[in-house]
Protein backbone atom coordinates (compact mmCIF):
# COMPACT_ATOMS: atom_id res chain seq x y z
CA UNK A 1 0.00 0.00 0.00
CA UNK A 2 1.90 3.52 -1.16
CA UNK A 3 2.24 5.48 2.12
CA UNK A 4 0.00 8.52 1.67
CA UNK A 5 -2.81 6.22 0.95
CA UNK A 6 -2.00 4.90 4.22
CA UNK A 7 -2.32 8.35 5.24
CA UNK A 8 -5.56 8.81 4.08
CA UNK A 9 -7.25 6.02 5.21
CA UNK A 10 -5.58 7.11 8.89
CA UNK A 11 -7.07 10.80 8.06
CA UNK A 12 -10.48 8.33 7.27
CA UNK A 13 -10.29 6.62 10.57
CA UNK A 14 -9.22 9.81 12.63
CA UNK A 15 -12.59 11.37 11.77
CA UNK A 16 -14.68 8.07 12.13
CA UNK A 17 -13.50 7.80 15.85
CA UNK A 18 -13.38 11.17 16.90
CA UNK A 19 -16.08 13.58 14.79
CA UNK A 20 -18.52 10.77 14.00
CA UNK A 21 -19.28 10.43 18.19
CA UNK A 22 -18.84 14.14 18.15
CA UNK A 23 -21.89 14.53 15.60
CA UNK A 24 -23.91 11.89 16.88
CA UNK A 25 -24.14 13.86 20.72
CA UNK A 26 -24.97 17.25 19.14
CA UNK A 27 -27.81 15.52 16.60
CA UNK A 28 -29.18 13.75 19.74
CA UNK A 29 -29.15 17.23 21.08
CA UNK A 30 -26.76 15.82 24.43
CA UNK A 31 -25.64 19.46 24.08
CA UNK A 32 -28.47 21.79 23.76
CA UNK A 33 -28.11 24.59 21.34
CA UNK A 34 -27.71 27.45 23.71
CA UNK A 35 -26.23 30.81 22.42
CA UNK A 36 -22.28 31.29 22.48
CA UNK A 37 -20.49 30.44 24.50
CA UNK A 38 -21.37 26.92 26.19
CA UNK A 39 -18.76 25.67 27.93
CA UNK A 40 -20.17 21.98 27.58
CA UNK A 41 -20.05 22.51 23.81
CA UNK A 42 -16.31 24.08 23.81
CA UNK A 43 -15.17 21.08 25.99
CA UNK A 44 -16.82 18.05 23.91
CA UNK A 45 -14.97 20.30 20.90
CA UNK A 46 -12.09 20.53 22.24
CA UNK A 47 -12.15 17.23 23.45
CA UNK A 48 -12.75 15.62 20.45
CA UNK A 49 -10.58 17.92 18.38
CA UNK A 50 -7.38 17.00 20.33
CA UNK A 51 -8.84 13.24 20.02
CA UNK A 52 -8.32 13.68 16.40
CA UNK A 53 -4.87 15.55 16.27
CA UNK A 54 -3.34 12.74 18.56
CA UNK A 55 -4.90 10.02 16.59
CA UNK A 56 -3.28 11.53 13.73
CA UNK A 57 0.17 12.29 15.04
CA UNK A 58 0.44 8.88 16.97
CA UNK A 59 -0.72 7.26 13.05
CA UNK A 60 2.09 9.54 11.28
CA UNK A 61 4.61 8.41 13.53
CA UNK A 62 3.88 4.73 13.13
CA UNK A 63 4.05 5.02 9.67
CA UNK A 64 7.52 7.05 9.88
CA UNK A 65 9.25 4.38 11.52
CA UNK A 66 7.64 1.69 9.66
CA UNK A 67 8.38 3.00 6.51
CA UNK A 68 10.76 5.44 6.73
CA UNK A 69 11.83 5.55 3.28
CA UNK A 70 8.57 6.07 1.87
CA UNK A 71 7.58 8.80 4.22
CA UNK A 72 10.79 10.85 3.18
CA UNK A 73 10.08 10.46 -0.55
CA UNK A 74 8.35 13.81 -2.00
CA UNK A 75 4.81 13.29 -4.07
CA UNK A 76 5.56 11.76 -7.30
CA UNK A 77 3.18 12.36 -10.23
CA UNK A 78 0.70 9.78 -9.98
CA UNK A 79 0.71 11.29 -5.77
CA UNK A 80 -0.12 14.99 -7.30
CA UNK A 81 -2.80 14.07 -9.64
CA UNK A 82 -4.77 12.14 -6.83
CA UNK A 83 -4.16 15.06 -4.49
CA UNK A 84 -5.73 17.22 -7.11
CA UNK A 85 -8.47 15.23 -8.23
CA UNK A 86 -9.27 14.75 -4.32
CA UNK A 87 -9.08 18.47 -3.62
CA UNK A 88 -11.28 19.52 -6.11
CA UNK A 89 -13.31 17.18 -5.37
CA UNK A 90 -13.47 18.28 -1.82
CA UNK A 91 -13.82 22.07 -2.73
CA UNK A 92 -16.69 21.77 -4.38
CA UNK A 93 -18.57 20.26 -0.99
CA UNK A 94 -17.00 22.79 1.14
CA UNK A 95 -18.10 25.79 -1.30
CA UNK A 96 -21.59 24.17 -1.37
CA UNK A 97 -21.87 23.56 2.82
CA UNK A 98 -20.18 27.41 3.18
CA UNK A 99 -23.02 28.82 1.27
CA UNK A 100 -25.26 26.89 3.26
CA UNK A 101 -24.05 27.66 6.59
CA UNK A 102 -22.71 31.44 5.78
CA UNK A 103 -25.84 32.74 3.80
CA UNK A 104 -28.76 30.92 4.42
CA UNK A 105 -28.44 29.49 7.79
CA UNK A 106 -28.24 33.05 9.27
CA UNK A 107 -31.76 33.60 8.42
CA UNK A 108 -33.23 30.65 10.85
CA UNK A 109 -30.49 29.49 13.49
CA UNK A 110 -27.88 30.72 15.55
CA UNK A 111 -25.03 30.21 17.79
CA UNK A 112 -23.89 26.21 18.01
CA UNK A 113 -26.08 25.19 15.37
CA UNK A 114 -24.12 27.53 12.55
CA UNK A 115 -20.61 26.59 14.25
CA UNK A 116 -21.92 22.56 14.33
CA UNK A 117 -23.24 22.92 10.71
CA UNK A 118 -20.07 24.65 9.94
CA UNK A 119 -17.73 21.97 11.14
CA UNK A 120 -19.81 19.01 9.61
CA UNK A 121 -19.23 20.84 6.62
CA UNK A 122 -15.90 21.16 7.04
CA UNK A 123 -15.41 17.06 8.09
CA UNK A 124 -17.29 15.79 5.22
CA UNK A 125 -15.18 17.95 2.69
CA UNK A 126 -12.06 16.35 4.33
CA UNK A 127 -14.14 13.13 4.16
CA UNK A 128 -14.51 13.92 0.61
CA UNK A 129 -11.13 14.58 0.18
CA UNK A 130 -9.70 11.60 1.74
CA UNK A 131 -12.33 9.46 0.62
CA UNK A 132 -11.36 10.50 -3.32
CA UNK A 133 -7.67 9.75 -2.65
CA UNK A 134 -8.16 6.16 -1.33
CA UNK A 135 -10.68 5.52 -3.62
CA UNK A 136 -8.13 6.42 -6.23
CA UNK A 137 -5.31 4.52 -4.92
CA UNK A 138 -7.74 1.47 -4.43
CA UNK A 139 -8.50 1.74 -8.00
CA UNK A 140 -4.68 1.95 -9.28
CA UNK A 141 -3.75 -0.83 -7.14
CA UNK A 142 -2.32 -4.20 -8.82
CA UNK B 1 -13.45 7.44 -26.51
CA UNK B 2 -11.56 4.57 -27.22
CA UNK B 3 -8.14 3.47 -26.81
CA UNK B 4 -5.69 2.56 -24.42
CA UNK B 5 -1.31 2.45 -23.56
CA UNK B 6 -0.14 -0.52 -23.29
CA UNK B 7 3.71 -1.24 -22.19
CA UNK B 8 6.39 -3.57 -21.90
CA UNK B 9 8.08 -2.53 -18.92
CA UNK B 10 7.65 -5.84 -17.58
CA UNK B 11 9.23 -7.27 -19.76
CA UNK B 12 12.07 -4.71 -20.30
CA UNK B 13 12.75 -4.51 -16.62
CA UNK B 14 14.00 -8.62 -17.27
CA UNK B 15 15.96 -7.63 -19.91
CA UNK B 16 17.26 -5.48 -17.90
CA UNK B 17 18.94 -8.52 -14.92
CA UNK B 18 15.11 -8.45 -13.56
CA UNK B 19 15.30 -4.54 -12.39
CA UNK B 20 12.84 -4.22 -9.93
CA UNK B 21 10.16 -1.94 -9.31
CA UNK B 22 11.95 -0.40 -6.69
CA UNK B 23 15.18 0.56 -8.38
CA UNK B 24 13.41 1.12 -11.77
CA UNK B 25 11.44 4.11 -9.64
CA UNK B 26 14.41 4.97 -7.84
CA UNK B 27 16.04 6.08 -10.96
CA UNK B 28 13.05 8.02 -12.42
CA UNK B 29 12.01 9.90 -9.50
CA UNK B 30 8.38 7.58 -8.51
CA UNK B 31 7.41 4.87 -5.78
CA UNK B 32 7.40 1.27 -6.72
CA UNK B 33 3.65 1.59 -6.41
CA UNK B 34 2.92 3.71 -9.35
CA UNK B 35 5.87 1.67 -11.24
CA UNK B 36 3.10 -0.91 -10.11
CA UNK B 37 0.14 1.10 -11.43
CA UNK B 38 1.93 1.93 -14.75
CA UNK B 39 3.10 -1.60 -15.44
CA UNK B 40 -0.82 -3.18 -14.70
CA UNK B 41 -1.56 -0.36 -17.22
CA UNK B 42 -3.74 1.37 -14.40
CA UNK B 43 -2.26 4.47 -14.72
CA UNK B 44 -0.80 6.46 -17.71
CA UNK B 45 2.16 8.18 -16.43
CA UNK B 46 3.30 11.93 -17.91
CA UNK B 47 5.28 12.52 -21.01
CA UNK B 48 8.39 13.03 -19.37
CA UNK B 49 8.46 10.02 -17.13
CA UNK B 50 7.61 7.83 -20.23
CA UNK B 51 10.96 9.60 -21.93
CA UNK B 52 13.05 8.70 -18.45
CA UNK B 53 11.60 5.14 -18.56
CA UNK B 54 12.56 4.47 -22.47
CA UNK B 55 16.02 6.35 -21.04
CA UNK B 56 16.36 3.89 -18.12
CA UNK B 57 16.00 1.14 -20.53
CA UNK B 58 18.42 2.98 -23.19
CA UNK B 59 15.33 2.47 -25.58
CA UNK B 60 13.14 4.51 -27.78
CA UNK B 61 9.72 5.60 -26.17
CA UNK B 62 7.50 3.15 -28.98
CA UNK B 63 9.79 0.30 -27.58
CA UNK B 64 8.17 0.94 -23.92
CA UNK B 65 4.69 2.44 -24.76
CA UNK B 66 2.35 1.50 -27.65
CA UNK B 67 -1.12 3.16 -28.56
CA UNK B 68 -4.03 0.81 -28.95
CA UNK B 69 -6.88 2.80 -30.71
CA UNK B 70 -9.49 0.03 -30.56
CA UNK B 71 -8.24 -0.85 -27.10
CA UNK B 72 -10.44 0.01 -23.83
CA UNK B 73 -10.18 3.08 -22.57
CA UNK B 74 -7.24 3.84 -19.90
CA UNK B 75 -7.75 5.29 -16.43
CA UNK B 76 -5.24 7.57 -16.33
CA UNK B 77 -4.61 9.53 -13.13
Amino acid sequence: MAYREKIGWLSLFAMALTFGPYFVLVAMHVYPDAALPDVRQLILFGVTAVAQAFIIGAGHLYFRRSSPDEARMPPDERDRAIMQRSISSAYYVLIAGMIMVGVMMPFNSGGWKIVNAALFMIVTAEVVHHGVAVASYRRQAS
Amino acid sequence: MTGSVSNRIRVLRFLNGEMSQVELGQRIGVTRQTIAAIESGKYSPTLEAAFRIADVFKVPLQEVFTWDANGAAGQGA
